[in-house]
């Protein structure tokens, strides 16, 4: 019988926006009990605007704010299933010292502001360890605990300059370009799910707590290791290549019929170099003196892209794919995220899961990059309210009473609608 | 109280991972405290070895920087897992092991017997980790991946590089890292249910999927109504190379005034053209050569530190060689000096966390079959005699 893997698990999340929200999406899929805490005045900032601009950069199902678009926020719902919401003002000694009641019956503390916010709050790792000291204390920042750099801001887009991944992303011409994305922001939640890991075997272990310092900025810097330990020994500096590798040939992306529509081809051997050219229907290519071999393919690239290019233009790209890979040619269709929706690969794999939200609808969930044969992952449960479990985190699990709810409602402490709103 | 040798020191792992994904799961491990057994095919090794790029001046299997910094703190033995003999041996190593980490097309470990289901049996606390490019089942679970692959079919790509150019990989082998990553994640997820229960699973890691749930971004767009495309460059150059300002996005009021007072152009704070984040984002192609006018001329870090001091969050492209003079690396002691008896001694990346109570352990990549005697002689008992003879017939 599979069964959760984190069942038991209670986590005190105080991430916001991408890197801590995605660490704990996840362990909420293997069954932790994930606590996010935000407030009234400061909600998690993926929440948009708690009044959005017309025609503004908020993304909300078929573009409609809504009565409650802090609810509705696709940024906020796709990173935020599988929790619950509390609100409650930390910067109120009252709130502080709800929250370190909280820290008391939990099992994880998992922040990711800037590295001295909660020092300031009094919520440093020296004042929840006292309240617990078997807490593990995941400590998610850009720079680090420590050094000259730990102040400083970033996005997911600063990461990936400031840690190299730029300087090796661009075309042929140099140029570092970055992914218009933030890249950098889940692979430091892939990896904090594993530091939260480690802090409950070491606890095991030791029957005590810890802190763990995940700097986000070394984290990506680890993604470009060869090029690392290659300058290190050389003192050479690695380029962007553009989509070249040094051993594949063809290799790149390849425009097919319809707009915007590539195939990626990655030819890493004589045995798929001739897949290829029987797959496009010229076999006589194989032996063609200019492509035959490794060396003789890499000095005519150009040559050999301008006749790929000439029959991947009649193709469609899925097809083209399988084609493709029914010769054992490594091809892949450069898909689009509405693409990886309905690809046939991933549903057949019961990747995503269709969440029915009450302020949202319907949509396609991300879940996990892993299947563990006996601990499945639960379904998704449907990004929170804000402050939806008030009731239960303050009401069942501290024990406080109905009036004493309604005073910390009375005075901002708690609530369900961000400041700033519109009056309901 | 003294730090323990790592919270994995009672783990033994068999590697028989090869490339990037699957070695830089188990460097993890091994940075963790774990012992990593890297078996390698007799003779070439592990494919990274000949991928480079290679640090002397001719490629040496011991030389390629790739399997260096993959390889990191693991022992290597070769075998050949191909003949019943190595499988023989390799049914001998698996007892004292706790974790098995593989990255063949599914099916290949089972033609062996070395499958899931085979050791399953014999092995109840196993926890046995496969990393292929799209995991154990699905209609493309038999066809072959690579960097770019996964980069493409996990819709990655599409939105990177310029409108009118062709989609961008990101650089080197970002998303086999990243398919590592998942799988450690994933295999301290199993480790912590067999820690609670005894028993162990096999856990099977997607880089597709790794890429898809990487590109979230792109399935929320797509279905909130927005079609992200390709977009022009956000970078601004510096005197030594590029800056980006950080202006658009989580910045105060005031940083705007205050950035164009030190660009020595005032008057540009109330142009309404540029006065919110929002406008800013609107006019980028209008701001970037005003910006350009006064960082051309200044060095990248230097623009860095002045502009983060205004408090907006800008930053700098780093080359590699920029890391390892970065103040930030440096005062963290990020990168750590290990000597290797083939490359010699250099500046490696170090821990990816760091624990109170835990040091993150770091030493050198194996020379190839550098552990055999210690592991076949020592550990299973072989005679210096029947060594000799694995070796003679190619298995090891």
């Amino acid at each position: 019988m599979a069964h959760l893997a984190l069942t038991g698990l209670r986590i005190l999340d105080m991430t916001q926006v991408a890197v801590g929200p995605y660490a704990t999406l996840l362990l909420g899929f293997m069954g932790a009990e994930v606590i996010k805490v935000e407030s009234c005045a400061r909600m998690d900032l993926s929440r948009g605007s708690a009044r959005p601009r017309p025609g503004g950069e908020g993304l909300y199902p078929g573009g409609e704010p809504g009565e409650r678009p802090w609810n509705r926020a696709g940024y906020y719902v796709h990173r935020n299933g599988n929790k619950r919401s509390l609100t409650l003002d930390v910067t109120t000694a009252r709130g502080k010292e709800l929250c370190l009641r909280l820290v008391a019956l939990c099992d994880v503390l998992i922040e990711n502001y800037r590295a001295s916010v909660m020092e300031r709050l009094g919520l440093g790792y020296d004042v929840v360890s006292q309240v617990n000291p078997r807490l593990i204390y995941v400590k998610i920042s850009s720079q680090g605990a420590t050094g000259p750099e730990k102040e400083y801001a970033s996005l997911g887009s600063t990461l990936e300059q400031t840690a190299g991944l730029a300087s090796i992303t661009g075309y042929a011409d140099g140029k570092p370009l970055m992914t218009n994305e933030t890249y950098p922001d889940p692979v430091v939640g892939l990896l904090a799910v594993g530091a939260v890991m480690a802090g409950l075997r070491q606890r095991r272990k030791t029957g005590k707590g810890t802190c763990i310092d995940l700097a986000q900025r070394e984290v990506t810097a680890m993604l470009l290791g060869e090029a690392l330990v290659d300058y290190a020994y050389t003192g050479r500096v690695a380029q962007p290549l553009g989509n070249r590798h040094p051993l594949c040939v063809p290799q790149g992306v390849y425009p097919c019929q319809g707009e915007d529509m590539w195939l990626a081809i990655a030819v890493g051997s004589d045995a798929e170099w001739q897949g290829l050219c029987q797959a496009i229907g010229q076999p006589t290519l194989a032996h063609d003196p200019r492509f035959a071999t490794f060396l003789a393919r890499h000095q005519h690239q150009e040559a050999l892209d301008s006749i790929l290019t000439a029959w991947t233009q009649t193709q469609e790209h899925y097809q083209a794919m399988h084609l493709l890979q029914a010769h054992g040619v490594p091809a892949g269709a450069v898909l689009t995220g509405g693409e990886t929706l309905v690809d046939p690969h991933l549903v057949a794999r019961g990747f995503w899961d269709v969440v029915d939200h009450p302020e949202v609808g319907t949509y396609r969930q991300v879940t996990t990059p892993w299947h563990l044969s006996r601990s499945a992952r639960q379904a998704t449960q449907p990004a929170p309210a804000l402050g939806e479990h008030n009731q239960y985190v303050l009401g069942e699990l501290l024990g406080l009473s109905h009036a004493e709810m309604a005073a910390l409602e009375a005075q901002g402490i708690i609530g369900t609608r961000p400041v700033g709103a519109p009056p309901p | 109280m003294a730090d323990s040798d790592g919270v994995l020191d009672d783990i033994r792992v068999l590697d028989l991972s090869q490339e990037v994904a699957g070695p830089f799961c188990t460097k993890l491990l091994a940075g963790l405290g774990a012992e990593v057994i890297k078996v390698e095919p007799p003779g070439s090794g592990d494919v990274s070895r000949r991928l480079g790029p290679f640090v002397g001046t001719v490629p040496d299997a011991e030389q390629s920087a790739l399997f260096l910094y993959l390889n990191t703190g693991k022992q290597s033995i070769t075998l050949d897992l191909h003949s019943p003999t190595g499988t023989a041996i390799v049914q001998r190593l698996l007892p004292a092991c706790d974790v098995l980490v593989e990255s063949d097309a599914p099916g290949t470990l089972e033609r062996l017997g070395l499958g899931y289901a085979d050791l399953a049996r014999r092995y109840p606390g196993l926890i046995y980790v496969s990393i292929t490019p799209f995991g154990q089942t699905g209609p493309y679970s038999h066809y072959k991946g690579s960097e770019l692959i996964v980069q493409a079919l996990g819709a990655l790509m599409h939105t990177i590089g310029l409108p009118d150019r062709e989609p961008l990989k990101v650089g080197g082998y970002a998303a086999l890292y990243t398919t590592g990553i998942s799988a450690f994640a994933a295999l301290m997820l199993a480790l912590h249910v067999r820690d609670s229960t005894g028993y162990g699973q096999h856990v099977d890691v997607s880089a597709m999927e790794t890429i898809t749930v990487a590109q979230i971004h792109a399935s929320i767009q797509h279905q909130f109504g927005r079609r992200p495309g390709r977009r022009p460059s956000t970078l601004v150059r510096a005197q030594d190379g590029w800056i980006h300002p950080g202006l658009e996005r989580g910045v105060r009021d005031d940083t705007w005034s205050r950035v164009c007072v030190m660009m020595g152009r005032p008057e540009l704070a109330t142009d309404p053209k540029f006065a919110t984040p929002e406008a800013r984002r609107e006019h980028q192609a209008e701001l970037i050569p005003l910006l350009e006018a006064w960082t051309s001329t200044r060095p990248k870090e230097e623009l860095y530190h002045a502009l983060q001091q205004l408090h907006s969050v800008a930053g700098y492209v780093a080359t590699v060689a920029d890391l390892f003079t970065s103040p930030q690396f440096m005062a963290r002691n990020f990168f750590h000096e290990l000597t290797h008896p083939s490359a010699g001694t250099a500046l490696y990346p170090g821990a990816a966390f760091t624990m109170h109570g835990a040091a993150w352990q770091h030493a050198r990549a194996p020379l190839l079959g550098e552990h055999n005697a210690a592991i076949y002689g020592g550990r299973l008992g072989y005679t210096p005699e029947e060594l000799a003879q694995l070796r003679g017939i190619g298995v090891i």
